[in-house]
C-alpha cells in the first residue's frame, strides 16, 4: 500500500511536469505543422532564470516564477519573429524549422552555459519538508507541482475553449486557410501560440530543477520525453497530450519501481516505438485522408 | 550528351578524385592527410543522410545510430571473432543495411515529423542500453567488458594493416582509403539522383498524383534509398573505427549529428554536391574556431540556423540562384503546398 501511495505520488509530479511542457509543444504542433526542437533551451532557461532571480537578485518566489515565464514567452516570441515568419508558407517549412530551431536550442544552451558555467546547481525555488500521509512523505514541492501544473492546464483549456482568442487558435490549427479567410489575424495567433508555449516551457523547467537540478543541457531528456507524449497522443492533440503526459509519468514511476531508474527511458522509448507502429497516427489521433 | 548532367558529376568527380590523390605527394604533413582522412568520413556520412533527407524526404535522424551501427559491428566482429579488419568492414556494412531496414520498416509508414522523432528515440534507446550495461560480458586482462562494451567502449581489434606495410607512413594509407570510399559513394549518390530512383522521388514531388498513378509507391522507394545508403553510412562508421582504433557511446552523441546536419543544410538539401561542400567548410571553420572552442557550439548554432532561414537551398542553391538570371525570382514564394489536413 505505501509502495503505490509512492509510486502514485512520483508518478503524478512527474505526469504534471510532463503535462506543462507538453500541451505547449501540441499547441505549437497543431497551429504551424512545427516541431520545436528549442524546447530544450527554453526549459534550461525557465530554470536558470528563476533561480538568478531568486539568488543574485533577491526576489520572492513568485516574482521569479513570473521572470522566468516571461523570458520564456519572449523567447518564444523571438523564435517566431527570427525564424519561423520568413519561412512560413515556403518550401519544405517542415524540415526547415526543425533544423532551425535545432540551432537556436543550440545557441540557448551554450549562452546559459557561458553565463552560468558548466557546473550542477540547486534550484533556490524550492519548497521544503513535506506532510507524512500515513507511512508515506509527501514532499511539498511534489504537491506544489502538481497544484500549479493543474491550475495551468485548467487555465490553458478554459482559454482554448471559452475566450475569443483560444477560438481564432483552434480555427487555425483546425484548417489555416479558412481562419485566415475568416479574418483571424493568423500571424498574430502564431506569435501568441509561441509566446504561451515559452512560458508554459519556462514553468516546466523550474518544476524539472526543483527535482533534478541546474544544468544547461538539462533540458535534453524532458524534451525528448514531450516529444514522444505529444507522438503517442497524436501530434498536435492538446488534450490528448495532457493525459498522455500522466499516464506516461505514472508509467515511468512504474517502471522505475520495478526494472531501476537507468532502464526506465529505454523501455519507455521501446512501448513508445511499438505503439507507433500499432498506431501511427498516435492514440487519440485521427487517420489523416490524403488529398491531393 | 555532353552537357548531360550525369555525365558532368561523373566528371567532376573523377577531376577532384585525380586531385585529392595528388594531395600526399605534395603534403608529406600528417596533420593535413589526418584532417583530409576525417574529413572523407563525414563527408560520405553527409552524402548519404543527404540522400535520405534531401533526395527521399525521409526525415530520419538514425542516421548516426546507422553510422555507430557500422562502427560497432567493426569492432565487435573483429575483438570477439577475430575477423581481418577488412572483412569485418565489409560484414558490418551488411549488418548496419539489415538493421536499416528493419529501422525503416518500423518507421517509414509514419509521416515526416513522427519519422524525425521516432529515429531520435531509435538512437536514444541504443546509447542507452549500451551506456547502462554494465554486466561483464568478458573479462580480459583490462577488466569487464559488457557485450556492447559498456561507457568505455571497444579498443585494440586490430587495424587495416598499413602500419606493417608503410611503417611510420600508415596515415597515408588511410588517406587513400578514406578517398576511394568516398568516390564510390559519391558516384553511388550520382547513381541514385539521376537514376531510376531519384526520378521517382522527383515525379512524387512533382505531381504526387501522376506519381502514385502510375504505380511509384513512395514507401518501397523510400525502403530501398534508406536502405541502401546505409551501405555507405554503415562502411564509414566501420573506417572510423579502423581508422582511431577505439569505438565509443560518443558516436551517438547529438553533437555530432547537429555538426553533420549542419553539413549537409549548409552545402544545399538535396543537391548531389552540397553535402562535401559543406563537409569541406563546417570542417575548416571548425578547426578555425579550435581557438576559441568556447564560441564553436554557438557558431554552429548560429550558423544551421541562419542558413535554413536565409539560404533554404544551401550554398549550392545560391549559383543556381544567380544563373537564373534576373527578372525571374526563384526564391519567389511558391504555390502553397496541398493542404493535408482531414477535412
Amino acid at each position: 500500500m505505501d509502495v503505490a501511495t509512492q509510486i502514485l505520488i512520483s508518478g503524478l509530479t512527474l505526469g504534471a511536469v510532463y503535462a506543462v511542457s507538453t500541451i505547449g509543444l501540441a499547441l505549437i504542433f497543431g497551429a504551424l505543422n512545427m516541431l520545436n526542437m528549442a524546447q530544450g533551451g527554453l526549459l534550461a532557461l525557465g530554470g536558470y532564470i528563476a533561480m538568478w532571480a531568486m539568488q543574485a537578485m533577491g526576489w520572492p518566489a513568485p516574482l521569479a516564477a513570473l521572470a522566468a515565464m516571461a523570458a520564456g514567452s519572449l523567447a518564444g516570441g523571438l523564435i517566431f519573429v527570427a525564424a519561423a515568419r520568413p519561412m512560413l508558407g515556403g518550401e519544405g517549412f517542415e524540415t526547415r524549422i526543425f533544423i532551425a530551431t535545432i540551432g537556436i536550442g543550440l545557441m540557448l544552451e551554450s549562452v546559459i552555459l557561458k553565463l552560468f558555467g558548466p557546473q550542477p546547481q540547486a534550484q533556490s525555488l524550492k519548497l521544503e519538508g513535506g506532510i507524512m500521509l500515513g507511512q508515506v512523505n509527501l514532499p511539498w514541492q511534489n504537491a506544489l507541482i502538481f497544484g500549479t501544473a493543474l491550475l495551468m492546464l485548467v487555465l490553458v483549456a478554459g482559454m482554448l475553449n471559452r475566450s475569443r482568442l483560444g477560438r481564432a487558435i483552434r480555427a487555425t490549427s483546425m484548417n489555416r486557410d479558412a481562419a485566415q479567410l475568416m479574418g483571424v489575424p493568423i500571424r498574430r495567433i502564431y506569435l501568441t501560440i509561441l509566446m504561451l508555449s515559452g512560458a508554459l516551457a519556462a514553468l516546466s523547467g523550474i518544476m524539472i530543477s526543483s527535482m533534478s537540478g541546474l544544468l544547461p543541457n538539462m533540458g535534453a531528456d524532458p524534451m525528448l520525453k514531450a516529444f514522444i507524449i505529444c507522438v503517442v497522443a497524436g501530434l498536435g492533440n492538446v488534450p490528448g497530450a495532457a493525459l498522455t503526459a500522466f499516464a506516461i509519468g505514472m508509467l515511468e514511476a512504474v517502471i522505475q519501481y520495478i526494472f531501476g531508474v537507468q532502464y526506465a527511458f529505454a523501455i519507455l522509448l521501446c512501448l513508445v516505438i511499438a505503439v507507433l507502429i500499432w498506431r501511427p497516427q498516435g492514440v487519440f489521433g485521427q487517420k489523416e485522408v490524403v488529398r491531393l | 550528351m555532353i552537357r548531360s548532367p550525369v555525365r558532368r558529376d561523373v566528371v567532376i568527380a573523377l577531376v577532384l578524385f585525380l586531385l585529392m590523390l595528388a594531395v600526399p605527394l605534395l603534403t608529406g604533413t600528417r596533420y593535413v592527410l589526418t584532417q583530409l582522412t576525417v574529413f572523407f568520413i563525414w563527408a560520405v556520412v553527409a552524402s548519404q543522410w543527404n540522400l535520405v533527407l534531401g533526395v527521399a524526404g525521409i526525415f530520419s535522424l538514425a542516421q548516426m545510430a546507422l553510422f555507430a551501427v557500422g562502427a560497432y559491428a567493426t569492432a565487435m566482429l573483429a575483438y570477439y571473432i577475430g575477423l581481418m579488419l577488412p572483412a569485418a568492414m565489409l560484414l558490418a556494412a551488411l549488418v548496419t543495411v539489415g538493421v536499416s531496414l528493419v529501422i525503416g520498416f518500423a518507421c517509414l509508414r509514419l509521416k515526416g515529423p513522427y519519422v524525425a522523432l521516432l529515429t531520435l528515440a531509435i538512437g536514444q534507446v541504443m546509447y542507452l542500453l549500451v551506456v547502462n550495461d554494465t554486466a561483464c560480458f568478458t573479462t580480459p586482462a583490462s577488466g569487464c567488458l559488457p557485450l556492447f562494451g559498456g561507457a568505455r567502449g571497444f579498443s585494440r581489434f586490430g587495424d587495416l594493416g598499413f602500419r606493417d606495410l608503410l611503417g611510420s607512413k600508415w596515415y597515408v594509407g588511410h588517406y587513400y582509403t578514406g578517398l576511394v570510399l568516398l568516390l564510390a559513394a559519391q558516384l553511388f549518390c550520382i547513381a541514385i539522383i539521376h537514376g531510376p530512383l531519384g526520378l521517382a522521388f522527383r515525379g512524387l514531388r512533382d505531381n504526387p498524383g501522376l506519381a502514385l498513378a502510375r504505380g511509384v509507391s513512395r514507401m518501397r522507394y523510400q525502403l530501398w534509398v534508406f536502405g541502401l545508403s546505409a551501405f555507405f553510412t554503415g562502411l564509414a562508421g566501420a573506417f572510423h573505427a579502423a581508422h582511431f582504433g577505439v569505438v565509443g557511446p560518443t558516436a551517438f552523441a547529438f553533437a555530432m549529428l547537429l555538426f553533420i546536419l549542419a553539413m549537409i543544410v549548409v552545402g544545399g538539401l538535396g543537391t548531389t554536391w552540397g553535402p562535401l561542400i559543406g563537409a569541406a567548410l563546417l570542417m575548416w571553420a571548425d578547426e578555425g574556431l579550435r581557438e576559441v572552442s568556447d564560441w564553436r557550439e554557438i557558431g554552429i548554432g548560429l550558423v544551421l540556423a541562419g542558413c535554413v532561414i536565409l539560404f533554404p537551398k544551401g550554398l549550392a542553391g545560391i549559383r543556381l540562384r544567380f544563373s537564373q538570371g534576373r527578372g525571374q525570382r526563384p526564391d519567389a514564394p511558391p504555390a502553397p503546398p496541398p493542404h493535408t489536413k482531414p477535412v
